[in-house]
């Protein structure tokens, strides 16, 4: 194999339903670039970046759980009911009743499961559809919000605020970053190198092909690039200012989510059910209880995300979480979940959410009207899915997926290789 | 596998220097370190974020900062919040303005509690923020504040009811429905209580009576200032109150509602009774000027923005702003530095005299 398609096989795994996901990243790195070169370097600011991720932190923990869902085959309409819901609840009881802010997080959690497993209960055990459960979740959830809050905005405590506008602490010597920012780009930069080592070792053990060792250490050089790239952004902001806590919130959540839908037997489940729910039922996968998870731990995460947004905006008003579901079903979409359920992961709509974030952001700097952002909101979702429909019609592989068939018919057994984004070969439901 | 790792790190290391030397530690310009208030450059950028296109008023003010601000020389950036996701907009379109080094920031807020962590990042980036006819609460960077005299809007609401009531029914005692505005919306109360103020004591002589007895703002409020609410209540007390009974006013805050509430009464079947307003929405003019609806109140969009971009001069000038009320806006944080302007009352005796400078409302008022 020539070097150019050793790159292409091996630095981001060449499996199909991942094709579209990198094509997805390299949409993303276009649009920062783009972005960066129309506002005159002010997209990838550090003030601008760290604003980013704030604005955006909700939507993408709300995309987090909604892949889940899509992925189970399922909608999710009340995200944005329950977190307004939520919200003005965990607002009340820190002013109204006197709860200490880290009691009200968990208060708001618990509101979370217990909605959740209200939902889950029609959906897994009842068989209700879950588009109606959660429609009627959203009536009931925004009616509540309005009866408890009537309609008026309620402001939280200073504490609560942290999780939402909250920054890390300067520490340490003065060395003109924010230090406790540089630790955890350091520690994500030895994370990704202890994985690839990891991985390499992996391989040969197994006596399997590990792909040649330069594309190994260009796929490093690059995320630790990017890695150290982001993380002396973030610390280089204004002073007391630094990686943003809601930041950190969504990063330990994907990256505990990633784990859980890649690598556990919980997760798989999911995409089983997800791709043919009544052969994942055959073969022994406990259909209503994953239905009911999935269902709950949506709920839960839309309370955490309302709450992010309360602390964010300093007060619970009645326009919370208004439209938020469609966000966060775009970005799964975007991210290349397939609307028959059974396809999509965790960094995908991840990266699906960020390209509509930065799409935002760049426009507004802009000064672009959210009318004409809405257009092209609605333009790059529908181009996005079509794309892929179009590919699916086409024989059910994309155009990269295309390119990269004859490697992968030439070494079948070969699990894709990338230690970022792939799906485990031996579980793979995805078409 | 040693060489391996050992490369690994090396190019780490060395792509970690490379982004080091270039990135250059933290910007410190933008810590708000050009704060020796001697002003800013004459073109500098000046942002303006104003809510949901949902009424006249705002689409015209937008318009009129767009051309303002240019004439004066400034750059300017004027955004409308989304019609969905309202104050999510709003926030974002106010941190970008921060971003892109706007010097002043005026904001018409969508939710008047909750864009305090956007005005701090804006204080702290060394923009002055003026809150632009809605008061923005619970924050101590709010810089200034300009609008007309709500309570004073209020009351003038009040007192043309009663007027109107008498001129139609001379002897009471008259029946009236009271309507507020959104409850998000810090003006609202205002307005209301300032009505209240004038109504209140006929109220409690008994020369009016309040229909549905329902007196309090939570119960009148029309989140959103919706027209669709307005009109589904009044549908909602016509059935519940008026089958039989007369109606003689109703007090609505604004003209959007007023009309709503005048379209439900006459889908009633109902003689149209005395009805307040406010913003000089041309439908409303049209329908003063029909004899239907009675009054409404001259806020002149104009004026107000004139006023705004003469305190955004001043700044840039380096010299503090005019205002004349420094003590009675008090936000929860603070009492904020305000210019206050005087309201006028209009019913169809002085609509000629009142938008005689308008060109838009002057022609509606010949006919």
């Amino acid at each position: 194999m020539s070097r150019f398609k050793d790159l292409q096989k091996n630095l981001f795994g060449g499996t199909t339903s991942n094709a579209r996901q990198f094509g997805m990243i390299f949409t993303l790195v276009a649009i920062v670039l783009l972005f960066q070169f129309l506002t005159d370097g002010l997209t990838l600011r550090s003030d601008n970046l760290i604003a980013l991720f704030q604005q955006n932190s909700y939507i993408l923990i709300l995309a987090i759980g909604m892949l889940m869902v899509i992925v189970a085959g399922h909608i999710d309409l009340s995200v944005g009911s329950i977190a307004a819901f939520a919200g003005i609840l965990v607002a009340k009881s820190m002013t109204e009743w006197d709860l200490p802010w880290p009691l009200a997080i968990l208060f708001g959690l618990a509101i979370g499961a217990a909605i959740g497993a209200w939902q889950g209960f029609w959906v897994a055990y009842i068989g209700v559809p879950a588009f109606i459960v959660t429609l009627a979740g959203m009536l009931i959830f925004r009616g509540g919000n309005q009866f408890i809050g009537n309609a008026n905005t309620i402001p939280v405590p200073e504490g609560f605020r942290v999780i939402g506008s909250g920054f890390l602490p300067e520490v340490g010597p003065n060395t003109g970053y924010n230090n406790l920012t540089l630790l955890l780009g350091l520690a994500a930069c030895l994370a990704v190198i202890w994985r690839e080592v990891q991985a390499r070792r992996t391989r040969h053990e197994m006596d399997a092909d590990a792909g040649p060792m330069w594309v190994s250490i260009l796929r490093m050089a690059v995320m630790v690039g990017v890695l150290a790239f982001v993380a002396l952004r973030f610390a280089s902001g204004r002073v007391g200012t630094s990686f943003p806590v809601s930041g950190i919130i969504l990063v330990a959540l994907v990256i505990l989510y990633s784990f859980y839908t890649r690598n556990t037997a919980g997760g798989r489940h999911i995409y089983a059910v997800g791709g043919n729910s009544r052969a994942a039922e055959l073969s022994g996968v406990k259909l209503k209880r994953v239905n009911f998870f999935v269902m709950m731990n949506m709920s839960v995460l839309a309370a955490l995300a309302g709450m992010i947004f309360v602390a964010r905006s300093a007060a619970s008003g009645p326009q919370d979480g208004n439209g938020w579901e469609l966000d966060a079903i775009a970005a799964v979409f975007i991210g290349g979940a397939a609307v028959a359920g059974g396809i999509g992961t965790i960094s995908g709509s991840i990266v699906g959410g960020l390209v509509m974030a930065v799409l935002n952001n760049g426009l507004q700097l802009q000064g672009v009207g959210t009318d004409r952002v809405q257009i092209i909101k609605g333009l790059v979702l529908l181009l996005a899915v079509a794309l892929d429909v179009y590919n699916k019609s086409q024989g059910r592989f994309s155009v990269i997926g295309s390119i990269m068939r004859p490697f992968r018919r030439e070494a079948p057994a070969t699990p894709a290789s990338s230690a970022a984004e792939r799906e485990p070969a031996k579980t793979s439901v995805s078409g | 596998m040693r060489t391996f790792f050992a490369k690994t790190v090396a190019i780490g290391a060395i792509s970690m220097l490379a982004l080091t030397a270039c990135g250059g530690g933290r910007d410190e310009e933008t810590g708000g370190s050009d704060a020796p208030a001697k002003g800013f450059a004459a073109n500098s950028l000046i942002g303006v974020a104003l809510p949901a296109k949902t009424s006249e008023n705002w689409v015209l003010a937008g318009d009129l900062f767009t051309n303002g601000l240019k004439e004066a020389g400034f750059t300017s950036d004027v955004q409308y919040a989304g019609a969905s996701t309202t104050v999510a907009d709003q926030q974002a379109q106010i941190t970008a303005m921060v971003t892109k080094g706007a010097k002043v920031i005026v904001i018409g807020a969508t939710d008047a509690a909750q864009l305090s962590t956007q005005v701090a990042a804006a204080h702290q980036a060394g923009a002055k923020v003026i809150a632009y006819d809605r008061l923005i609460t619970n924050t101590p960077d709010l810089d200034y504040y300009v609008a007309f005299d709500n309570f004073k809007v209020g009351q003038l609401q009040g007192q043309a009811l009663l007027d109107g009531m008498k001129a139609k029914k001379p002897t009471g005692p008259w029946t009236i429905e009271l309507f507020s505005g959104s409850p998000d919306d810090n003006n609202a109360g205002v307005f209301f209580n300032g009505a209240m103020d004038v109504l209140k004591p006929a109220i409690d002589k008994g020369d009016v009576v309040v229909g549905s007895k329902q007196t309090e703002v939570k119960q009148t409020a029309i989140q959103g200032w919706k027209a669709e609410g307005a009109q589904a209540r009044m549908d909602q007390l016509l059935t519940s109150t008026y089958g039989s009974k007369e109606l003689d006013g109703v007090l609505s805050p604004n003209d959007t509602l007023a009309r709503a509430i005048i379209t439900s009464i006459k889908g009633a079947g109902k003689k149209v009774p005395v009805v307040t307003g406010q913003d000089s929405e041309v439908e409303s003019i049209k329908s003063i000027m029909a004899g239907e609806q009675y009054m409404t109140i001259n806020k002149d969009t104009r004026t107000l923005v004139k006023e705004t971009i003469n305190m955004v001069k001043a700044l840039q000038a380096g010299n503090a702003p005019q205002v004349n009320d420094q003590k009675s806006y008090n936000n929860g944080s603070k009492v904020v530095d305000t210019f206050l302007l005087p309201p006028v009352a209009v019913t169809k005796a002085n609509a000629a005299e009142a938008y005689a400078n308008d060109p838009k409302l002057a022609p509606l008022t010949k006919a």
